[in-house]
């Protein structure tokens, strides 16, 4: 009986004490060496990356041009693992109370992941200084060399560079609102037929029509400041709730998550939808879910542009694999393949005159896109990205002041 | 107390119902309000799903390995589990502790065990997944055989042993054939909760257990429903399959 | 030998939510978690504020109650009124189906099938009874729950119906049947009187825990439920992986009361049951 008990409670404590084991690379080691070394290194590994796998385009992408061309290139075995945002956060944060390496390489992150992984130092860097592909970046760009208004730093490195964009389909809207100003207006005029997601995507709408709203994007550039938040969003409230009746389902509900609009848009049950790139009104025409009639637009006076990236975890297992992943996902041949509408439409990174000739021109004779607006057309619509806080507050009083409000 | 013909038709409607508007939505192109049919019909959404998702194949295997060895193993441990928890002075604390990892939301579950799952070196690992799907499936097998250990069984057992029978040979000549059709159900219902589960097995495994149910269920609940359609087909089409295939058995066994 | 296999059967099942629960419960004071910064015991007193904590509890109780009391309802009518149809092809089959359907795949067809532009509003229109989507009534994402109401029923009358079938043959309730009947009780007061009650004690783990999964579930009440009031999962679900890092010590704190009130629940409930066994 008492050995047994015994027996039991050092079960126990082996369900719950550390063991480590498992070799730690020190950050300071893996970032002094030189590209040649990291190339050496790096080359036969396997190499893990964490990120949305929701898209079939993206995934072919990465399964049937990517992985092949890393192993091709450098022997490295790139394996896709499904996890983002917050689930890459608590999984570091796991691993580095465990004092375990980590299962990730590296992950695909967005502006407020970043935040929350600097928030926990969950990244290693600077990374891009290195790499080859990176000189052909304008890091002084600000929708590149600036996420969420904090400096990159080279922290992570830029992969895409989209600007959100309203869809319509033509046919049931043949004039649709130009701007923020005629929004309101236009949403009375058609009851039923436009509604905000309660997510990321309708949060980045809010904040444009915010900053639409307020007529000097500089006032949200720089850190979060109390009293511009304060000021817009109370107008931003005061327009949407004087609408909110004209709203789909008369603004009973908002759709929780982005998939269920574009359901509502394909149905035909809404008029508009929304999307955080440009160019995906191709893809999904393409494949016969929107109705060809769809076209996208951005509305004046802009909407918000930023870049998505890639960074690498700090308690990596293999660091300089991971750095020769990033370094040929920035190359000119992989951004343009995944530039292409019919492949991927993520807009490249890359600055283009810094490319050779040859590269260039490939770049701008892609096959136009066929329903998104056009980049050049699109160029003086943009605003940068505001500091995270401006998402998380008005993600919280959205529904406070406008969802729960009688 | 006839056949009810009206009774009949209206459940093969509810149930085959979902499979006609999934096939529906899959092949059908710029389906849309107020079409009752699609105006035209493509396989190229479930080219597109196949051509991307390049192991599924393996993820197919994956799934049916997963699943078949949790629910063998949790039904003849729940079995076991369950008759020491009836024979015991105070059934109901068990029973009570039997829910713990029910009462706790499932998204909560996932993220506060993974911390020991990753002290126990089981982080991106089959057997760390398995472990954490059995933390489901045995409290549930356990549960579902409590209603078994009744009397009846107990006194069976009793008389088996009295007329001189060995335990074993209690165990199988007289209570396995009598808990066989729950036997059955439960085999079946963990081999499903198994099959589905994406939450656990992708959160535990740091999305490294890719399954076929890890693979197409994302698109599940992603912005195109053509592709949604076709991946909903790709889950149910193995364990409907399995249901057809034992459909004598399982339904003779209920009875 | 007893005590061995409980032993273990207890570390197996309850030794990791156990710990999890206790680190959950570091995260709410602030001494575990991303942003950790010592004891505080702010997250505590600030509950008090979160107003929209209860509407949720109290709709998520509705749900949950309402689902598995329909579903119920519908399995003991088919059980105790049906049972020679429930032997018959394709019965015993049909039964198993609901179960191969993942919640996310209902939730996905309900939407649409339900929806104002879904499949039964257009055959609606194409019989000249409405016109636009709006039209036809809020079937889903209305304010009742209807929508994920029914979904929840749809998934589980019919393992109930499977429960209680076997339950009925386990405690030989045909041979008291007609028992009952000899002694001149009629068909309704043996179902209400005498059936009814033993399968429900019998079924009662089985269907508490049932009630638990529809309080806890993510993906329906998502998809065909509204922003507000919203089920508990999804409210927790959105302090625990939405953009704040600061919302995690409130969405542990959360969770963590929830299991301790669920686990009272569940104690209590199950000591009824084993005061009042059949």
């Amino acid at each position: 009986m008492h050995t047994y008990r015994r027996l039991l409670t050092n079960l126990f404590l082996l369900f719950l004490t550390a063991c480590s084991s498992a070799e730690q690379r020190d950050p300071a080691t893996v970032l002094s060496q030189s590209w040649a070394q990291i190339e050496a290194r790096g080359r036969n590994q396997p190499v893990t990356l964490m990120m949305w796998l929701g898209d079939p385009f993206i995934n072919d992408y990465m399964n049937k041009y990517v992985k092949p061309e890393v192993k091709k290139r450098y022997g490295i075995d790139l394996q896709t693992a499904a996890g983002q945002g917050t689930q890459v956060v608590q999984t570091l944060v796991a691993e580095r109370e465990a004092g375990q390496p980590s299962q990730i390489d590296m992950a695909w992150i967005n502006g407020e992941t970043f935040y929350q992984l600097r928030q926990i130092d969950g990244l290693l860097g600077p990374i891009t200084d290195k790499m080859p592909n990176a000189k052909l970046i304008d890091f002084t760009n600000p929708y590149i060399g600036t996420d969420f208004q904090q400096p990159v730093a080279g922290m992570e490195a830029p992969w895409g560079n989209v600007q959100l964009a309203i869809i319509y389909d033509g046919k049931t809207v043949p004039n649709p609102p130009r701007s923020f100003a005629e929004l309101p207006a236009y949403v009375k005029a058609h009851p039923g037929q436009l509604t905000i997601p309660n997510e990321f995507t309708g949060m980045t709408l809010l904040k444009s029509w915010m900053i639409a709203l307020a007529g000097n994007p500089k006032l949200f550039q720089g850190k979060f400041r109390e009293e511009v938040y304060l000021k817009w969003s109370t107008e931003l409230w005061k327009q949407v709730n004087a609408i909110k009746p004209y709203f789909w389902k008369q603004g009973t509900t908002f759709p929780e998550q982005l998939a269920t609009l574009h359901q509502l848009f394909a149905n035909g049950e809404v008029a508009f939808t929304f999307s955080d790139n440009d160019a995906e009104v191709d893809n999904k025409v393409n494949l016969g879910f929107f109705p060809k009639t769809a076209r996208a637009y951005v509305p004046a006076p802009g909407t918000i542009r930023n870049s998505h990236y890639l960074g690498i975890v700090k308690g990596a297992q293999h660091p300089e694999a991971a750095m020769l992943v990033v370094n040929f996902l920035m190359s000119p041949e992989a951004q343009l393949k995944k530039m292409d509408p019919n492949i991927w439409g993520d807009h490249t990174v890359l600055d283009l005159s810094r490319l050779t000739a040859g590269d260039r021109s490939k770049f701008e004779n892609l096959p136009t896109r066929r329903y998104a607006p056009k980049r050049a057309e699109i160029q003086h619509l943009a605003f940068q990205e505001p500091a995270p806080e401006y998402m998380t507050r008005l993600f919280k009083d959205f529904r406070t002041f406008v969802i729960e409000a009688k | 107390m006839r056949s009810n013909p009206v009774l009949t038709s209206i459940l093969i409607g509810l149930f085959g119902l979902p499979l006609v508007l999934l096939a529906l939505l899959a092949t059908g192109q710029y389906w849309r309000f107020p079409d009752v049919l699609p105006p035209g019909y493509s396989l190229d959404a479930l080219a597109r799903v196949i051509s991307a998702e390049s192991d599924l194949g393996a993820g197919l295997l994956l799934s049916l390995g997963i699943a078949t060895v949790v629910s063998v193993l949790s039904t003849g441990l729940g079995f076991v589990f369950s008759r020491a928890v009836a024979r015991t002075r105070h059934p109901d604390r068990w029973v009570t502790l039997s829910y713990l990892p029910y009462a706790l939301p499932p998204v909560l579950l996932a993220i506060v065990i993974q911390p020991f799952i990753i002290r126990l070196h089981l982080s991106g690992t089959v057997m760390g997944v398995g472990l954490g799907l059995l933390m489901i499936t045995l409290p549930f097998c356990t549960l579902f055989f409590r209603s078994f250990w009744g009397n009846q069984a107990s006194q069976y057992e009793q008389v088996s042993r009295t007329l001189g029978c060995t335990p074993t040979q209690a165990l199988w000549r007289v209570l396995l054939p009598l808990a066989r059709p729950l036997l059955v159900t439960c085999l079946f219902q963990t081999f499903l909760i198994a099959w589905f589960d994406f939450g656990l097995t992708n959160y535990l495994s740091v999305g490294k257990v890719r399954t076929l149910t890890v693979q197409v269920f994302l698109l599940v609940g992603e912005a195109n429903s053509r592709l949604a359609a076709v991946a909903s087909l790709l889950l149910l089409l193995p364990p409907s399959l399995l249901l057809w295939l034992n459909q004598r058995a399982i339904a003779r066994r209920v009875i | 030998m007893n005590r061995v296999i409980l032993s273990f059967y207890a570390l197996l099942i309850a030794g990791l939510p156990l710990a999890g629960l206790i680190n959950a419960l570091g995260y709410s004071v602030g001494i575990g978690g991303p942003l950790a910064t010592g004891f505080t015991t702010q997250y505590w007193q600030q509950l008090s504020t979160e107003t929209s904590l209860l509407v949720s509890l109290a709709f998520s109780l509705y749900v949950a109650i309402s689902s598995v009391g329909l579903a119920l309802l519908i399995a003991l009518a088919l059980v105790l009124n049906r049972q020679r149809m429930l032997r018959r092809w394709p019965f015993p089959a049909l039964l198993y189906v609901p179960l191969l359907f993942p919640s996310l795949v209902v939730a996905f067809y309900l939407f649409q099938l339900l929806s104002g532009s879904g499949w039964i509003s257009r055959m609606v229109v194409a019989l000249g009874l409405t016109q636009t989507p709006a039209d036809f009534p809020n079937l889903i994402q209305d304010g009742a729950g209807l929508g994920i109401i029914s979904a929840q029923v749809v998934m589980a009358f019919p393992l109930f119906t499977l429960l209680f079938d076997g339950l009925y043959t386990d405690a030989r309730l045909d041979e008291l049947r007609s028992l009952t009947r000899t002694l001149g009780a009629s068909e309704g007061q043996f179902n209400r009187k005498v059936a009814a009650p033993i399968l429900l004690r019998r079924a009662a783990p089985t269907l508490v825990l049932y009630a638990i999964a529809v309080l806890g579930a993510y993906d329906v009440p998502l998809l065909l439920g509204r922003n507000y009031p919203q089920m508990l999962s999804v409210f927790i679900t959105a302090r625990l992986q939405r953009f704040d890092l600061a919302d995690l010590p409130m969405g542990y704190l959360i969770g963590f009361l929830l299991t301790v009130g669920l686990m009272i629940v569940i104690y209590r409930t199950t000591r009824w049951t084993q005061r009042h066994a059949l």
